[in-house]
């Protein structure tokens, strides 16, 4: 049963790390994107959401796992 | 800032630090905070220093339907025990009552249709919605902000929200053909989701989004009207995609199968996991006095509290922008679900440069 909280800590910190790593790559890009075309501004931060938003939805999934490891 | 607006600010943030640890050290009898209890849906309103509302129990089972009143008058009825506590191992007598109800003869429930919190602040978010559009289209039928420019506050401020939904959302994922049919639904949902997250901001208030059924019926209903206006390319792009050799397409059409039912899955999770994230963090910080206040008594945690009021108040400003942010992505990604199923390709030599496979 400890087990399963020090699973649910550990996924829960690795997931985060994942997630950073890859909303940072999206953020340096899409930053990148902005200071070289100022006009296309909206369209970059459209479509910077959508990936970060996808993103997001698998880290959550990893997420839902470690929440559900840890109230079993 | 004017050394009167600081002044103001330092007695705000001592008023509420010290009505904070008062409502701590008022839960004397447990120095817990049930963080999971908070998030899950409850049969009453919870208005905690006054009292709660117990809400209206509907059971379906052998005696036909029955209703109470509350869930004390189902237990007075004498057909309905309270067993929570039994099964749990806990005595009885030293808690309220869990309304965890079951029937008293040991016959199963057939459906438990009672209303419950969640439920409640669900319809309360459809009252405002039609409260808030209802005056709008009247105005806008009898020609204010068509004919004329948009008049009032309150036009004006919802009217940047709709052309925002309409041309940013809309027609820029769904393309000029289709968007006016899915307009409507992108607008509603958005407002919807926008007004149940913005529940969970104020005093108690629930935010019915951070429960998973809620947020699984918004992704159905966009997944319903994904799939009913399919195009024929977006089915057979699911089945027998075009321009793969044949036995990759043995591979493809299960992950293509699979695919369908990923999105709306993702779209559940993410606006769950996002504001059932939010309270358990605020209630995270705030649960810091009463830990303080458990290890070091009350004096350090009236002496500390202020520090987690003010890192409350930070994500708490967070969540408003999640509130809103949240609400257009929901929207953003249905339009962007719909939009890919409605397409019609005009090339069908050379889809997979233009198909965008996501998750």
């Amino acid at each position: 049963m400890e087990m399963a909280y020090l699973a649910a800590g550990l996924g829960a910190g690795i997931t985060a790390i994942g997630a950073g790593v890859g909303i940072g790559i999206i953020g340096k890009g899409a930053m990148e994107a902005t200071a070289r075309q100022p006009e296309a501004t909206s369209e970059i931060r459209t479509s910077m959401l959508i990936s970060a938003a996808f993103i997001e939805g698998v880290a959550l999934f990893g997420q839902v796992v470690c929440f559900i490891l840890a109230i079993k | 800032m004017t050394p009167t607006k600081s002044l103001y600010l330092t007695i705000l943030l001592f008023v509420t630090s010290f009505t904070t640890v008062l409502a701590a050290s008022a839960e004397e009898n447990s120095k817990q905070v049930d963080v999971l209890d908070k998030l899950s849906n409850h049969y009453y309103l919870d208005f905690k220093p006054v009292g709660k509302i117990e809400l209206p129990r509907i059971f379906w089972d052998e005696d036909g339907v029955s209703m109470y009143m509350s869930s004390t008058n189902a237990l007075e009825s004498g057909k309905y025990v309270d067993t929570y506590y039994e099964t749990a191992g806990l005595p009885t007598e030293d808690y309220p009552v869990s309304y965890d109800l079951v029937r008293a003869d040991g016959t199963p429930l057939k459906i438990d249709m009672s209303l419950s919190s969640h439920l409640l602040y669900f319809w309360f978010a459809g009252f405002i919605l039609l409260a808030l559009a209802i005056p709008l289209a009247r105005r806008y039928s009898s020609g204010v902000g068509r004919d004329t420019e948009p008049k009032g506050t309150f036009q004006n401020m919802m009217e940047v929200f709709i052309v925002f939904v309409r041309d940013e959302i809309a027609l820029a994922n769904i393309g000029p053909k289709k968007y006016k049919k899915f307009t409507p639904y992108l607008i509603t949902a958005f407002f919807m989701i926008l007004i149940m997250n913005m529940f969970g901001l104020v005093p108690w208030g629930v935010s019915s989004t951070a429960d998973v059924t809620v947020t699984a019926a918004l992704a159905v209903t966009t997944f319903l009207l994904t799939q009913l206006n399919g195009s024929k390319d977006h089915w057979r792009h699911v089945f027998w995609f075009p321009g793969v050799p044949a036995w990759i397409r043995v591979i493809l059409t299960p992950v293509e199968i699979i695919g369908l039912f990923t999105k709306p899955f993702s779209l559940t999770i993410r606006l769950f996991a996002n504001m059932a994230s939010g309270k358990v963090l605020i209630y995270s910080i705030i649960g810091l006095i009463f830990i303080f206040s458990g290890l070091f008594g009350d004096g350090v945690a009236y002496g500390t509290s202020w520090i987690w009021v003010l890192f409350a108040l930070f994500i708490y400003l967070i969540k408003t922008v999640v509130a809103f942010l949240q609400a257009y992505i929901f929207t953003m990604l249905s339009a962007l679900f719909i939009g890919m199923a409605v397409e019609e390709h005009e090339h069908h030599h050379d889809h997979e440069h233009e198909h965008v496979h996501t998750a």
